[in-house]
């Protein structure tokens, strides 16, 4: 396989998962949510699994969360992404059942169950992603 | 009874044939000619002739087909076909439809196998796509991908350090499960790691690929294949090896299971039990026994990591105490639960779980590098987090 120097971005445009993006690139984290039984959905998709009702629509989520789990990638495999860099997952608040990834350049100091916050990492015109760093001390 | 149906089904098939490549780094064979290779070998162990097989079944990360393999084996009655995922989840699985088959009178005599260039071919710890954008058509690659999360040693190693947060798990326990396998495949003269020892300095020292976990808590890459043979046990009988009986065989996921293909395993709520927990239940009461009656184990180990993690799953030990379990010795020839005795995925050779089944046949018939004394029952293993199967193989007593 050739190896390339391009970071591999987001496809933005799939009928599921594209109001995750397009909610980012206006700052915003938006998750799928069933009408009827309030449940998140995420990954995106059309069906609710937990009470099966094909309503689910985007629903704005706060842009804060908890580390669940990191990694500290050293060996580069990717050349778009230069190691070390530090690969996080959090779980967003008041949003049950919602996990996303971060990315963090350098190798970080985390604690697991430490607050983070959402940022916003505009790459092009297309493409946003959201990212997570730690909350600030309150 | 929502185990009667399996129930009827236990010890009525059985492995009767086994057989496998050399494993390499590079074998400068196609998967065509390595899968040939070991379906040959496992049909000459049976004493069969290869016009005898007539069923298939390949795993769908694999690249031959099942149209490959009859061709390239002069296959001439060729009347059952399946594909098993997902990977290294899939052959214990596998099994279970040659067994399937069989029972349902669609075949007699079933070749499940698996053949890769892991090394020098496809390298499954390398990033998998090519093309400027990821994700879309249900693949969910988008939420994981750009972020430089690519690979399975991305995946266990956040696994593993929640594992430690959570129980206090340790690298020098993941250690024991790296050094243990280790020495088995120092037995193993067949084993990719045969020649070279490892101490606990050594796995202490070798490089960090993605923290917590180092260079020696992932598996080898291997170019091979591995096959065996399926068929009913009353035909079993009438063969010249000692048959190696299906006494259950099982699949299972969780129940926040999440589509993608497997880095989606991170999003479930819990990243420290896994499939292999339902699988358990599911198999010891198909089987009628518990982990107590288990005699040696061979544990799917891409990862020290996921063996550890297995070994409470199938209720070796509570869970959070993998890491005492593994660094009591219990894993060791003279402990409780001898595991991976030709070496695992660890020492031996990554053939993405075929290799463990083809072993436990070897520890029921007694001839193991690392042989068990009186071993009676096996536990095979395939792999997690993903929708995962194991099978308990045992004697015919």
């Amino acid at each position: 396989m050739t190896q390339r120097q391009v970071r591999r971005l987001p496809v933005t445009d799939d009928v599921d998962t594209s109001g995750f993006w397009e909610a980012s690139a206006q700052g915003v984290l938006r998750i799928r949510r069933c009408v009827k039984c309030s449940a998140f959905v995420h990954l995106p998709r059309n069906h609710c699994p937990k009470c099966h009702s094909p309503d689910t629509v985007w629903h704005d989520v706060p842009g804060r969360g908890t580390l669940v789990s990191f990694c500290i990638a050293e060996q580069q495999i990717d050349p778009a992404f230069p190691t070390p860099y530090t690969a996080v997952l959090v779980d967003v608040d008041d949003a049950p059942g919602v996990r996303l990834v971060g990315h963090m350049s350098g190798r970080v100091e985390l604690t697991l169950g430490m607050k983070m916050i959402a940022t916003f990492e505009k790459i092009d015109d297309d493409v946003t992603m959201p990212q997570w760093r730690p909350a600030p001390a309150d | 009874m929502k185990h009667g149906l399996a129930e009827s089904i236990r010890d009525k098939c059985a492995i009767v044939g086994i057989g496998t490549t050399d494993f390499s780094s590079r074998s400068g064979r196609s998967v065509l000619t390595l899968a040939t290779q070991a379906c040959l070998a496992a049909i000459a162990d049976a004493e069969l002739d290869p016009e005898q097989v007539d069923g298939i079944v390949r795993c769908d990360i694999d690249q031959v087909l099942h149209n490959d393999l009859a061709a390239s084996l002069g296959l001439t009655d060729l009347r059952f076909w399946s594909t098993v995922g997902t990977g290294g989840g899939a052959p214990c699985g596998m099994v279970a439809q040659a067994v399937a088959a069989i029972q349902s009178g669609q075949a007699n005599t079933v070749i499940v196998f698996r053949s890769l260039n892991g090394r020098s071919g496809v390298r499954f710890g390398q990033p998998m796509s090519d093309s400027d954008r990821v994700g879309g058509r249900g693949s969910y690659d988008e939420f994981f991908i750009p972020y430089g999360v690519q690979v399975p040693g991305h995946m266990f190693s956040m696994m593993a350090r929640r594992h430690m947060a959570d129980f206090g798990t340790t690298e020098e326990q993941l250690g024991h499960i790296a050094l243990t396998c280790r020495r088995r495949a120092n037995a193993n003269p067949a084993a990719q790691m045969s020649l070279r020892t490892m101490t606990m300095d050594d796995y202490m020292g070798s490089r960090p690929i993605s923290r917590p976990l180092r260079l020696f808590d992932y598996c080898l890459e291997t170019d091979g294949a591995c096959a065996v043979i399926v068929t009913s046990a009353e035909r079993a009988r009438d063969l010249p090896k000692p048959p190696a009986l299906i006494r259950a065989v099982a699949q299972g996921t969780v129940a926040d299971e999440q589509p993608g293909y497997f880095l989606s395993s991170l999003l479930r709520e819990s990243l420290t039990t896994w499939p292999s927990d339902p699988v358990a239940k599911t198999l010891y009461a198909r089987a009628g026994c518990g982990p107590g009656d288990i005699d040696v184990a061979q544990i799917y180990d891409c990862f020290t990591i996921t063996a550890l993690i297995q070994l409470e799953d199938y209720g070796f030990c509570a869970k959070g105490e993998g890491g005492p379990f593994a660094a009591s010795g219990a894993l060791d020839m003279s402990g409780s639960l001898p595991i991976n005795t030709s070496g695992g995925h660890l020492s031996e050779g990554y053939i993405h779980g075929l290799t463990h089944i083809v072993e436990g046949v070897r520890q029921i018939r007694g001839t193991s590098t690392s042989q068990v004394r009186d071993a009676a029952t096996c536990l095979v293993t395939s792999g997690v987090p993903n929708a995962s199967s194991a099978m308990i193989l045992r004697t015919d007593s």
